[in-house]
């Protein structure tokens, strides 16, 4: 299937979602969901971009796009709840610690993905867990590397 | 009056050319130059050049300071408190009176370009002008709609708020660098109804498609109030060469308007050449007609450096700059 790569991504993070194939679309390790009436109007094949961008895949790896990331956050999918300074410096690029998660919902093992979302529900990304995220623990450690955020729309802008 | 000949002196008033503007006598083999049959005065630039032609246009020359402008993207910031947040943050917002969903930032503390909530699309940073011309299209949602020159995607991403992502977008830029920009914006937006390419707008009849409402936000020469440098580097050859794409443009773009389809042409440039004087040519050659708009502006001049053009040019709205940047919309439909 053209999205195994969006399918298998999102699995990582403990739901499901259908894709319609044919409303798939894929241009150079790419992928976008378009409706039928964009669909129509797609009459060249060079498209630069399309509906709703996906993630690409590069070298093998899938990286989400926040469009997608955002998609799963309203699915159910784990993810944690932070306070507005841990918010601030995640969108910077810096990882998590136990102290500054306010909730988590769903599954929270080490070493699986998790969505960070902001006070008011917006995701700001995903991290990997990397330490203990129970209601307890109140550290200093990094509990969750930063994998990606959405800081990244200003640092592809330098470049 | 120096000594140039009347044919000379005519032609160059009939291109809003004061010819006896910043002349000592050490500058006559230049004025001679510049009046050989093939290039006559077209090479002539420098503020006091253009302020010159803003004079007999009607407006003074004066030093802009633009403040920075948002729009709130509707679609993604409802129900989210969004002026409330910004200025908690310290980014205080004021209304834009003729804008709907324009702002004005006061004093910001902190960059509003580098706030989580621009980061998740809920806002863009647009210059209040620009944001005029989208507003101009009647109903927007579920149509069929052709962006010409679309990137770096401020209208295109204006377009699709208001159309509240239904319908479809074909936005089309020449510049594969701008389309990275013109896709990082839509993304950031949470856009859905947009297919981008990379094509000349004067390629669009390829596409086979009738558009209900098309913008054509043309290549321009641009104006002062956003570069410094914009009086040392334009010519009235660089105008003429910019309006005669325009032209290009517009007759291509609107091969593909749809019977009862609307078409907004606007341009950044303060040039009768880019505005007035294509649209009098539009209406002449195109089977367009200039529809009445209500927007902030002045009516369209129907009066050029002596020349009198379509008195329905009036319809269209001309914006010099004071709050805003300087403007041009026009909104046409088919005759």
């Amino acid at each position: 299937m053209k999205a195994k790569a969006v399918t298998n991504f999102v699995a990582t993070f403990g739901v499901d979602i259908i894709l319609n194939p044919d409303l798939i679309v894929e241009k150079n390790g790419r992928f976008y969901m378009v409706d039928a009436v964009l669909r129509s109007l797609m009459v060249r094949a060079d498209f630069f971009y399309a509906g709703l961008f996906l993630g690409k895949v590069k070298e093998g790896k899938f990286f989400p796009s926040f469009n997608l990331l955002s998609m799963l956050a309203k699915k159910n999918a784990n993810r944690i709840v932070v306070d507005r300074k841990a918010a601030w410096l995640f969108i910077c690029g810096r990882p998590l610690f136990a102290k500054s998660v306010v909730r988590v919902f769903g599954s929270v093992k080490k070493n699986t993905n998790v969505l960070v979302l902001n006070e008011f529900g917006e995701c700001l990304g995903f991290g990997r867990i990397v330490g203990d995220l129970s209601p307890k623990v109140y550290s200093d450690e990094v509990a969750v590397r930063n994998v990606s955020d959405v800081g990244d729309f200003l640092r592809r802008e330098r470049f | 009056m120096h000594n140039v000949d009347n044919d000379a002196h005519s032609r160059l008033q009939c291109q809003g050319i004061n010819p006896t503007f910043n002349m000592t006598p050490v500058d006559l083999s230049v004025f001679e130059k510049l009046l050989s049959p093939n290039r006559q005065v077209l090479t002539v630039s420098g503020k006091e050049f253009f302020q010159d032609r803003y004079k007999q246009l009607g407006w003074e020359l004066r030093e802009i300071k633009l403040r920075q402008t948002i729009r709130i993207n509707n679609t993604n910031a409802q129900g989210k408190n969004l002026i409330e947040r910004l200025n908690s943050l310290g980014v205080p917002l004021q209304k834009i009176p003729f804008l709907q969903s324009g702002y004005w930032v006061l004093d910001s503390k902190v960059s509003a370009g580098a706030t989580a909530e621009y980061l998740l699309g809920l806002y863009s940073i647009q210059e209040a002008a620009a944001q005029i011309p989208v507003s101009l299209f009647s109903d927007l949602k579920g149509k069929k709609v052709l962006d010409c020159a679309a990137a770096p995607g401020g209208k295109t991403v204006q377009l699709a708020d208001t159309m509240d992502n239904t319908g479809a977008i074909v936005a089309l830029d020449v510049d594969k660098r701008r389309l990275t920009a013109l896709g990082n914006h839509l993304e950031r937006c949470r856009i859905t109804n947009t297919v981008v390419y990379l094509m000349d707008a004067r390629q669009t009849p390829l596409l086979n498609i009738p558009f209900d409402r098309v913008l054509v936000d043309a290549p321009c020469s641009g104006n002062f109030a956003g570069d410094r440098d914009w009086f040392k580097n334009r010519t009235l050859k660089d105008i003429q060469r910019n309006a005669a794409i325009q032209k290009e443009i517009l007759t291509k773009a609107s091969e593909c308007l749809s019977r009862n389809g609307e078409l907004v042409y606007a341009t950044c440039s303060l040039e009768p050449e880019e505005n007035e004087l294509n649209m009098d040519w539009a209406i002449k050659h195109l089977n367009l007609q200039i529809q009445e708009i209500s927007s902030y502006g002045q009516n369209g001049l129907t009066e050029i450096f002596g020349r009198k053009i379509d008195h329905s040019v009036a319809r269209c709205r001309r914006v010099w700059p004071n709050e805003t940047q300087g403007f041009f919309v026009a909104k046409l439909k088919r005759s």
